[in-house]
This record gives C-alpha cells, sequence and structure tokens, in this order.
C-alpha cells in the first residue's frame, strides 16, 4: 500500500508545477500577442503585393510579380492539400511565385466558415457548391468580388465558357467562376449488366422495362438469394431508382426528382411530382420489383461499402445509378482477371414499350459543371486572384496541371489549340500528375480538356482504352440531357420558401421510401396521394410558383442570347 | 422587521445591514483558504461559459452572422423561432421519439456498466478482469461511421450474420430486414449503443467500487453471506452516492437522445417517424440549411426543458442526501 | 483466509464468466477486423469477407497514412495536449471540487447554481469563437488547456467522491495543524486514486479525440494534434465528385489511388489514431486496486 501513495504524491506536485508553470505561459503568451488572430502574416503579404500591383496598371500576367492568397473548400468532406504537395504547386510556387495558403476544416465546415463570417476574417478564395446558402450569405452581406471587369480583360472564361448570363447573380453580377463546365454532354448515368450472368441466361433482349422485368425475374429463379437481380446503389439518394423513373416517359428527367427542382415541368408551369403519372406508374414498377424482391431489400439502408462489395463481387445482375461505371470499371478490372469472358457491359437506357428509345435520358448534366469558385472582399488583390483562375482555367493552365509543365509530355500547341503531345510522353507519370493535381483543379475547364485528352485516346487501341471510357462516346454521353435551365432554384435558406423547401425535402424522401415500399398498386396510389396532401399543407405549391418564375426568368435569360 | 424594530429601537435597519456585511467579511475573510480554493474555478467559468452567454439572445433574433459580437444590431423577432419550431410539422413526433429513445437508453443503457462493473468485480482472477476490462472500453473508441457500417453489414438481408444464423435456427423463412421495419428499430438502436458505451462506462463504478474497505467483505465472507447478499448489502451501498449523482445528470440530459448514431443507423427515410429526434432534426433543418438562429432556439428551448427535469430529480434525490445543491 | 463458497455462488461465478467473455469478445472483434482490413490490399478489402485475417497482406496502408511528415509534430502536439491539459484540468477541477466539500463554504449553493447552470445553457459556437479570439487563443497552445480547465462534470463527480471520504480523517488532520490547504494536498487527494484516475483517463480521451476545437481555432500547422492532420489527409484524398473528370486513361493507370482511399486506408488511419490512446488505460488499472484507501488510513 505504500507504494500507492508515492506516484499519487507525485502526481500531485506535478500538478502544481504545471500550475504555476500555466500561469506563467498564459501571462507571457497575452502580452506578447495581442491579438493573433488579426496579424495574418499571409495578410501583410499580400499587401506588399497589392503594392506592387497596383504600380503599374497593365494587365497581371503570371510569373511576373509574386501572389499570395488564401484558398478553403466549403465541404464536410474535402480539404485542400498542402499546395506546395501538389505537382502544379510545387511548379507554380517555385516558378512562378504562385503561393496558396490553404485553409482546411477538416470535417467542421459549417462552423469554421461561420466563425470566419462573424470575425470578418474570410479566406481570399471559396470554392464551394455554386447555390450554397452560405454563399448567398456573403452575397447578401456584400462579401463577394463581382468578376465583371475582368472578364475582358482575362478572357480564358468568357471564351470557354460562353454564356455566362445563368451564373449570374439577381443583381445582373458574376460572383461565380464555374468549375468543369463543358458546353458538351457528360456524366455516366445508366444501366450496366453483369456479363456472365446475362450470357448464362442466354443474352435475352434487354431494352424495354417489361424485358427488364423478365429477365430480373430469371435471374431470381436462377440464382436464387445469390445474386441481387437490380442494385439500385443507395436508395436514399434516389440514384439507380431514379434511373427507372426515366424509362417511363420521353423527357422523364431524373433532375425532377432532385431537391433543386422536385417538380415536373407542365406546359411552361412546374406541377407536383407527386401527381405525375409518369412518376406514378414508375413507383409502381418499382414498387413491384422491390416487393418481388428483385430489387436489393437493403436499398434504403446499405452503405457504399455494401453495394460495392457487390459488384466487386459480381453477385449483382444489373447495377444502375447516376455513376454505376464508378465501381463496375473497378470491378471490371478484378473480375476480368479470373474469367476473361466475365465482367460488366452497358447497355442502352431501358425504355417503356411504346416509346421512343432516343428520348430516354437515365443522366443529366449542365453547362455549369460541377461547383464554382468564389473571390472575397478579404483578398487584398482580387483582380490578380481572377487573372489566376483564368490562366489556370485557359488551355495552358489545363495542360499543365494534366500533363505537366510544358516540354516534357507535351510542347506547343496544334492548330485546334490543343496540345501537342511529345515522344516523352510518360503515361505513368501523367497518371500521377493528375491524380495528384485533382484536389487542386479549382477551375477545371472541361470544354478544352476533354478533346485535348481525346486527342491522345485516340492514339491508343481499344483493348488499352479504360472500360470506363469505352461507353462514353457511345451510350452514356448520348443519353445525358442538359437541365442547365433549371440550376439556380434553391430559394434563400431563411426565406419562407426556403424553410418550405427543407421541410418539403424531409418529407419527400419518406414519401419516396414509403411507396417504394408499398404492399401493391393501390398502396402506391394511397401512399402518393396522402403525401401529395401531406406537401401541399407544408406550402409546396407555394414553392412550385416560386420555382416556376425562377425557371421562367432562366428561359427568358437563355434565349436571349 | 417592523416587529424587530419595536423590540429593538437601537440599530437601525441600516447598521443592522451593516453589520451584517462586516460579519459576512469577516467571516469570509475567516475561510479565505476555502475561498481560495473555488475563486479560479468561479472565475474561469465565468470568462469561458458565462461572458459569451450573450449568445442565446440571437435565439429571439434574426441573427446575420457578420455582425459579429455586435448582436444588437440583428432584429428582435420574440418568439418567432420557438412559435415556428412548435408548428413544423415534424414537432410532435420529435418531442414523442426524443423522449422515447432517451428512456430507453436511460433504463437500459444506464444501469448496464453498474451490472458490468459489478460483475467485474466478482472475477478474482486479476488478468482476466484486467483483459476484459480493457476490451470492453475499446468500443467506445470506434466512430459511429464504423460501428454503424458493421450493424448493417450484420443486419443486412443479404449475408447478414444475423439473418443468417436466424435462418439456420430455424426462427425465420426469409431474412428480415431489420433496417428498415419500424419495430425493430428501437432495439437496435439501443442495444448497439449499450455495447459501444458500457465498458468505458463502467470505469466510474470500478473507481466507486475500488474504494469500498475489503474488510468489509471479509467480514461477510466469515458470515457466509452469499454473493449476492454481499453486492446488495456492501457494494450497492457504498456506490449509491455516486449512482444517485449520475443518475440526476442523466435525467438532466434526457433530451439528448443522441445523434450521430440515430442519423446512421436510421439512414432509411421509412423510420424517420420512430427515429427522428431533437437534435437529428437541427442538424438537417438547422445546420443543414444554416438557419442560426433557428438552431439556437431549439438549443434554448431544450436547456430550458432540463434545466426543469434536472431540478425535479435533484428535488426528489435531496432525500437520500446525495444531491447536487 | 478460508472462503467457503457455495454452491450457488460458484454458478453465478462461472455464469460473469461467460457473459463478461462474450461482451470482450464482441468488442474486440469489430478492432480485430479492423487490423486485418487495414493489413489487406485496398481493391481486395472492397470484395468483402475479410474477417480475421488479412487475405492480401500489405503495409501500403500505414506507408501512407505515416509518410506526411507532419505526423511526428502533430503526434507530440497530442501528446503534450493530453498531458498538459488533463494534469491541469484534474487538479484545477479537484481543488474546486474540495471546496465545494466544505460545508461552512460561504455562497456554496450558489456556486453550484452558478456551475450547474453551464451544463446546459451555452453562448453557441460564434461568442465563443469571438471570445477565444480576443483572448489571444487563437493559433496558441492555449487555447487547448485553458478554456478547458473547469469540467464542471468532473467536478461533480469529484465532489461526491470526496464526500464519502471518512471525516475522521480530516479532523484528526486538523488536529494536528493542517491548514484546509494542507488536507487537500496530503490526505484528500492521496486518498482520491481510483476517482483520479478515472477522470484523468476520460479526460485524457476527450482531449485526445478532440479534432473539433484545433480545426477552427490553429492554422499554423505546427499546432494541429494527429487527429486533425489525420483528418485533413483524408479529406484531402477523397474529392468528391472531381475524380469523375479525370482523364479517363489515367484514371485506369490510378486504380491503385482509388483503392487506397478505400475502407483499408480509413481503418488504418482509426488504428494509428486510437491505439495510443488504447494502450493508456492498462497502464491506469493498477489505480483501481482496492484497499487504497484503508492502506493509508492503517499508517
Amino acid at each position: 500500500m505504500r507504494k500507492m501513495r508515492k506516484p499519487l504524491l507525485v502526481m500531485a506536485s506535478l500538478c502544481l508545477v504545471f500550475a504555476t508553470l500555466l500561469a506563467g505561459c498564459s501571462k507571457s503568451g497575452d502580452t506578447n500577442k495581442p491579438d493573433p488572430g488579426t496579424a495574418k502574416n499571409e495578410g501583410q503579404q499580400q499587401k506588399n503585393n497589392n503594392t506592387t500591383a497596383n504600380n503599374t496598371d497593365g494587365k497581371w500576367v503570371l510569373g511576373e510579380k509574386p501572389l499570395e492568397f488564401s484558398a478553403y473548400a466549403h465541404y464536410n468532406n474535402t480539404d485542400f492539400p498542402k499546395w506546395e504537395s501538389t505537382p502544379i504547386g510545387k511548379y507554380l510556387s517555385e516558378e512562378k511565385q504562385v503561393k496558396i495558403n490553404m485553409i482546411a476544416a477538416a470535417g467542421a465546415h459549417t462552423q469554421k466558415l461561420s466563425a470566419m463570417m462573424a470575425s470578418d476574417e474570410l479566406p481570399d478564395m471559396i470554392w464551394t457548391d455554386r447555390d450554397h446558402p452560405d454563399i448567398d450569405r456573403l452575397y447578401q452581406a456584400g462579401k463577394l468580388v463581382p468578376y465583371d471587369d475582368y472578364l475582358d480583360k482575362y478572357p480564358n472564361l468568357k471564351t470557354w465558357m460562353g454564356d455566362l448570363n445563368l451564373l449570374r447573380h439577381d443583381d445582373g453580377k458574376l460572383y461565380r467562376f464555374p468549375n468543369w463546365y463543358s458546353s458538351n454532354p457528360f456524366g455516366n448515368a445508366g444501366y450496366v449488366i453483369n456479363k456472365k450472368i446475362y450470357d448464362e441466361l442466354g443474352k435475352p433482349k434487354l431494352e424495354t422495362t417489361d424485358d427488364l422485368y423478365d429477365y430480373l425475374v430469371k435471374v431470381k429463379e436462377k440464382y436464387g438469394d445469390s445474386i441481387v437481380p437490380f442494385e439500385p446503389h443507395r436508395a436514399q439518394d434516389m440514384q439507380g431508382l431514379g434511373v427507372l423513373y426515366t424509362a417511363f416517359g420521353e423527357g422523364a428527367l431524373y433532375t425532377h426528382l432532385s431537391s433543386g427542382l422536385r417538380a415536373v415541368p407542365k406546359d411552361g408551369k412546374l406541377t407536383s411530382i407527386l401527381t405525375d403519372p409518369v412518376f406514378r406508374e414508375a413507383q409502381k414498377y418499382i414498387a413491384k420489383l422491390y416487393r418481388e424482391k428483385l430489387i436489393s431489400q437493403d436499398a434504403f439502408n446499405q452503405t457504399e461499402d455494401q453495394v460495392l462489395e457487390r459488384v466487386m463481387t459480381g453477385r449483382v445482375a444489373v447495377f444502375a445509378g447516376a455513376s454505376p461505371t464508378d465501381f463496375a470499371g473497378e470491378a471490371q478490372a478484378e473480375l476480368t482477371k479470373t474469367d476473361p469472358d466475365g465482367g460488366y457491359f452497358m447497355i442502352w437506357p431501358i425504355h417503356k414499350p411504346g416509346l421512343d428509345k432516343n428520348k430516354i435520358y437515365p443522366g443529366t448534366y449542365t453547362s455549369f459543371g460541377w461547383n464554382a469558385a468564389y473571390i472575397t472582399t478579404a483578398a487584398k488583390d482580387p483582380e490578380a486572384i481572377f487573372a489566376f483562375l483564368d490562366w489556370y482555367t485557359g488551355p495552358e493552365g489545363m495542360n499543365v496541371q494534366f500533363f505537366g509543365p510544358e516540354g516534357k509530355n507535351w510542347q506547343g500547341f496544334d492548330e485546334e489549340g490543343k496540345p501537342n503531345f511529345t515522344e516523352n510522353y510518360d503515361p505513368k507519370e501523367v497518371a500521377e500528375i493528375q491524380s495528384k493535381n485533382n484536389p487542386v483543379m479549382f477551375v477545371g475547364n472541361t470544354s478544352y480538356i476533354d478533346p485535348a485528352k481525346y486527342k491522345y485516346m485516340a492514339n491508343l487501341p481499344f483493348e488499352e482504352q479504360d472500360w470506363r471510357t469505352r461507353y462514353q462516346q457511345t451510350i452514356t454521353w448520348p443519353t445525358q440531357y442538359n437541365v442547365t435551365e433549371f440550376t439556380g432554384l434553391n430559394p434563400a435558406a431563411e426565406s419562407e420558401e426556403g424553410i418550405i423547401q427543407a421541410s418539403v425535402d424531409e418529407m419527400f424522401l419518406e414519401i419516396y421510401a414509403k411507396s417504394v415500399m408499398a404492399g401493391s398498386d393501390e398502396e402506391v396510389d394511397k401512399i402518393l396521394d396522402q403525401g401529395q396532401k401531406d406537401l401541399v399543407s407544408l406550402g409546396y405549391d407555394r414553392l412550385l410558383e416560386w420555382r416556376t418564375a425562377k425557371w421562367q426568368e432562366n428561359l427568358a435569360k437563355m434565349n436571349k442570347k | 422587521m417592523p416587529q424587530a424594530t419595536t423590540e429593538q429601537p437601537r440599530p437601525p435597519a441600516y447598521r443592522q445591514l451593516k453589520a451584517h456585511n462586516k460579519s459576512l467579511i469577516r467571516r469570509l475573510g475567516k475561510q479565505w483558504d476555502v475561498q481560495l480554493m473555488v475563486i479560479p474555478g468561479i472565475i474561469l467559468v465565468f470568462i469561458f461559459s458565462y461572458l459569451p452567454m450573450y449568445g442565446v439572445l440571437t435565439g429571439f433574433m434574426d441573427y446575420n452572422l457578420f455582425t459579429g459580437a455586435n448582436i444588437w444590431e440583428n432584429p428582435w423577432v420574440g418568439f418567432k423561432h420557438f412559435v415556428a419550431f412548435f408548428n413544423a410539422p415534424e414537432f410532435e413526433r420529435l418531442i414523442r421519439n426524443t423522449i422515447i429513445i432517451s428512456l430507453l437508453k436511460f433504463v437500459i443503457g444506464f444501469p448496464a456498466p453498474i451490472i458490468l462493473a459489478l460483475m467485474l468485480n466478482e472475477v478474482r482472477h486479476m488478468m482476466f478482469k484486467r483483459v476484459i476490462q480493457t476490451i470492453t472500453y475499446l468500443p467506445h473508441f470506434l466512430s459511429w461511421v464504423i460501428v454503424a457500417g458493421l450493424t448493417m453489414a450484420m443486419l443486412s438481408t443479404e449475408n447478414g450474420s444475423v439473418n443468417m444464423i436466424l435462418q439456420q435456427v430455424g426462427a425465420i423463412d426469409e431474412p428480415i430486414n431489420f433496417l428498415s421495419l419500424k419495430q425493430y428499430f428501437w432495439s437496435i438502436l439501443i442495444s448497439v449503443n449499450v455495447w459501444k458505451e458500457v465498458g468505458f462506462a463502467s470505469i466510474v463504478y470500478l473507481a466507486a467500487i475500488a474504494s469500498v474497505d475489503p474488510h468489509l467483505y471479509e467480514a461477510a465472507d466469515i458470515d457466509g453471506a452469499s454473493k449476492f447478499k454481499q453486492i446488495y448489502l456492501i457494494t450497492l451501498p457504498s456506490i449509491i452516492p455516486v449512482v444517485i449523482i449520475f443518475m440526476i445528470l442523466a435525467i438532466g440530459g434526457l433530451l439528448n437522445a443522441g445523434f450521430e448514431d440515430i442519423l446512421l443507423l436510421a439512414a432509411n427515410p421509412v423510420l424517420r417517424p420512430v427515429s427522428d429526434v431533437i437534435d437529428t432534426y437541427v442538424y438537417r433543418v438547422g445546420l443543414g440549411t444554416h438557419r442560426y438562429s433557428y438552431a439556437i432556439a431549439i438549443g434554448l428551448f431544450k436547456a430550458i426543458i432540463s434545466v426543469g427535469m434536472l431540478t425535479m430529480a435533484n428535488y426528489l434525490a435531496r432525500r437520500s442526501g446525495n444531491s447536487l445543491w | 483466509m478460508l472462503k467457503r463458497i457455495s454452491l450457488s455462488d460458484k454458478i453465478v461465478i462461472v455464469v460473469i464468466y461467460i457473459l463478461l467473455s462474450l461482451l470482450a469478445f464482441s468488442a474486440l472483434y469489430p478492432f480485430w477486423n479492423a487490423i486485418a482490413v487495414s493489413l489487406n490490399v485496398g481493391v481486395d478489402t472492397a470484395k468483402g469477407g475479410i474477417t480475421f485475417w488479412p487475405r492480401q497482406f500489405t503495409w501500403e496502408n500505414y506507408e501512407i497514412i505515416l509518410q506526411d511528415s507532419r505526423l511526428i509534430d502533430g503526434f507530440l502536439i497530442s501528446v503534450a495536449r493530453v498531458i498538459v491539459g488533463t494534469v491541469s484540468s484534474i487538479f484545477m477541477t479537484a481543488l474546486l471540487a474540495f471546496g465545494m466539500t466544505r460545508t461552512y463554504l460561504i455562497g456554496r449553493g450558489y456556486y453550484m447554481v452558478f456551475f450547474v447552470f453551464t451544463m446546459y445553457f451555452s453562448g453557441g459556437l460564434i461568442p465563443t469563437y469571438l471570445l477565444n479570439r480576443s483572448l489571444g487563443l487563437m493559433d496558441s497552445f492555449l487555447v487547448f488547456i485553458i478554456p478547458s480547465l473547469i469540467s464542471v462534470w468532473n467536478m461533480i463527480i469529484f465532489r461526491t467522491f470526496f464526500k464519502t471520504l471518512p471525516a475522521g480523517l480530516e479532523e484528526s488532520a486538523n488536529i494536528d495543524g493542517c491548514s484546509t490547504w494542507g488536507v487537500f494536498f496530503r490526505i484528500v487527494l492521496p486518498l482520491s486514486g481510483p476517482v483520479i484516475a478515472t477522470l484523468a483517463l476520460l479526460t485524457a480521451v476527450g482531449h485526445w479525440n478532440d479534432w473539433f476545437l484545433p480545426s477552427i481555432y490553429i492554422t499554423n500547422e505546427k499546432l494541429l494534434p494527429i487527429q486533425t492532420i489525420l483528418r485533413q489527409t483524408l479529406n484531402a484524398n477523397i474529392v468528391t465528385g472531381q475524380s469523375a473528370v479525370l482523364d479517363s486513361a489515367s484514371a485506369a493507370l490510378l486504380q491503385k489511388t482509388k483503392q487506397i482511399t478505400s475502407k483499408s486506408l480509413t481503418m488504418a488511419m482509426m488504428i494509428v489514431v486510437t491505439m495510443p490512446i488504447i494502450l493508456v488505460y492498462p497502464f491506469l488499472q493498477k489505480y483501481f486496486v482496492k484497499g487504497v484507501l484503508v492502506g493509508s488510513l492503517k499508517e
């Protein structure tokens, strides 16, 4: 027992020592640093840049003067890596004096940005979704820098993006620098079929919803519980089930179901999705599949890992989703290792008998691409940042990001403006450059880089092409629909419509899941009827009205050009 | 007071007060050493908890983040956010689920670590005891994402181990889709919770049991008291003060039904009628759509109810001689 | 000493051993599985079915995590935070709790209400952030320490334990000329081994696991603890939506990079982060040994 006392006494005395130490620390901390929060060293350096930039009133040119700014990815599960840890960042900071200080939220993005807003210490550049409520806040508070004055001076965005009108805010100014904007269709939504099972079942016709049903029944009969006939990926996001909806109407779009629209356009008005006959027919079909256990019973409560596991081991017969090629592409490589005839292939989108199969669109895209970069008023020299982003999105910038600095893998441009690939082109090195630069491609330019990539790809024999790309040209891209007209239909979060939208979104998911699990066609109707009533009582009609007006504005803007 | 002045007219009221003050200061002076022990704590809590407390007022405003600490610039909206919450279509079920889930967690989750600690206490084999103690404490360190992933895999209708076992035993013919049927959700949620936290929560009780005088057990052994009797007559009474304090605190926390566990395990929206609680709602509607004032107002509502329940629990506990204040 | 163990007691003990073993097995399995998964090739992991042993063994996942040069600094910061934060908070809180057990303490009731109130009402993130900022705690190690010096929860538990100490001890100490502080240091602290060990453990775990505070208050990389660094690393590897536009030819070559941002990598990270703090517990267990109190009493 005596032994016990010593460590405790030591601990107690340690406490005391630390306590006194601490008192000392806190005092010195207070006097030495009156307010380190505001004294950001980057700010001072920026001031320097600023003065130099203002001295010459010419254009900002990459590499002429040092540029330093802070950048922040406003996402829950995405942070920018350290600038210098990426090949492009290393090159630009060493050769071109461009230094970017990455601010990371490590998952606390909502709180981080709120704190930065409240203390008015915004990052110079914010990178997030186009319609993010926080961006709306910054806009309302006048904290965003409009790009209009720079657009002509630095013309890459204007050249490659084309019409910028729909990207503008209410005041007619442009604050968004889009990322991965494109004039061509892109996207991978559709159906992937397990080749081995398909062959074993005698390669039946798979074109209409009836074909699909018969096929799934056959799969169930032959393989029982060991194979999931139809895997819709994560059904909470609607994914594969949404793809099935598009089979039931010409021009029925996945976007109709999404939170940003949740309506069906009819005669220039947005109407309730729940009363839409196409949607009802689709839900009855889906409910039938679910009831007969042709759809994964875990559809609404499975993790990505579980889906991936099934696809990787070839335990699904049909796999549909917003981008089924991601998983299937990985599985393809694995499955063909042991069985060269195995793996997956894509089919032309399923349609209801009687419909035109060329008017079925399982996926959608917008010309604006994915998200956007914003410059805040915290930036000391917003013009330089914009000019940099514009260089970054231009041909030279894109090529450096994708193929490394000029000279090694590429040299100069051909007559179409695409890069000339050199003898020394090293596919492995290029692959690594791309993957490492990928997280800091803030303002990707799909319009430019896709043809450039295919210039190289076209030289490859078919077998060396990636499984994923084989279907892009022939199936997925032609069957994706441009829904640019439906962008920007989200009301401000704190407005009345915004509050309605939040509760409509809540309720809709519940109704959707319930109707999939309904026991009969009548029950589907009953659930949807009741759902419609509930949504209307939440103010769904009002939201639709608001969205109709916005949508019409969009159409007007688009027709103006 | 008036009586006092008539009976003893000499010391006027203010003098009495002064004398009282004087004696208070004198009394404080006498116990300066004890006061010195609590004053640093009071100052720290004042600075770090009370100074930012003005933030609760933003629940009565339309708070604009850019005003920062100058909250007075924001418009007062009275009880707008509270009314909006009470009128939310989900309100009733939120309250109901919150109460039911947290009551279940309390009724089952509260005694579980005590029982575990008592069981561990009966283990004479020191090595075994230590190993078990260490292992049962492990799940606390698993993130809910991992735990939920494991649970979903276990309960899956396709190759989920639970369904496979049940089918082999012959208890069911068809796999049960546990995670999309409302009737199973609460049991699943509570079991997983208890499993995850029981070992970690038992540490405090182990510490309490460790402070029991071993002579008592020796005496009981000699008297031939059975294990149950010893637990009932010696161990339990010795740890009862700790148990009661924890119980009071747990009752005060009854509106915290959990958050991440529910969010992840109730992935299927069909379960919302039984799974949606205040905190998951605030996460989705308040933070998800960034209604700052709304979230603050709901938090305030919760705090008021919690303090009410805490006070009640404390009042009841006073009889046992163990209370918070 | 002779022990008479009755049959019913024997049954009770056997049942207890069985139950404990079952619980321990169920608690151990996820960790064992996580270790197996973290030592498996990522792409193979995606096929599922890994239970007790890795199927395709590799150190790759750990190599990727540990190659980050910031990790060593992060680890040291974490350790420093746990030690300084725990010791100072336990000391300050215990001192406060002891003061609060003195029945003659003037204002005791008010103080208690004052403290308990803060367990339920808080000003929220923004006011707290602005306060810490104006106190100069931004980008300072002290932000980990000072705001959490007093834990009201721990104070209540300390107080409860202190109350169970025999009153006679103190009286005799007082007679021996011990001041109140003397009683605290010489009698109360040494007799409170189990509760100090418990609360120190809980506090240390809290400090170790916290990634939130640094991600809000710290921008200086040198001050980031390991948890936050690893979260950032993982976040920088998963770029949602972004990879879809990668050059598809490269995407094929890059399967390697894709597979590692998978379950195997996440599990490896989890193991790296949790192991150090998990290993603290067995060392603290000796403070839970019975008889501490009695042993000291006899002296």
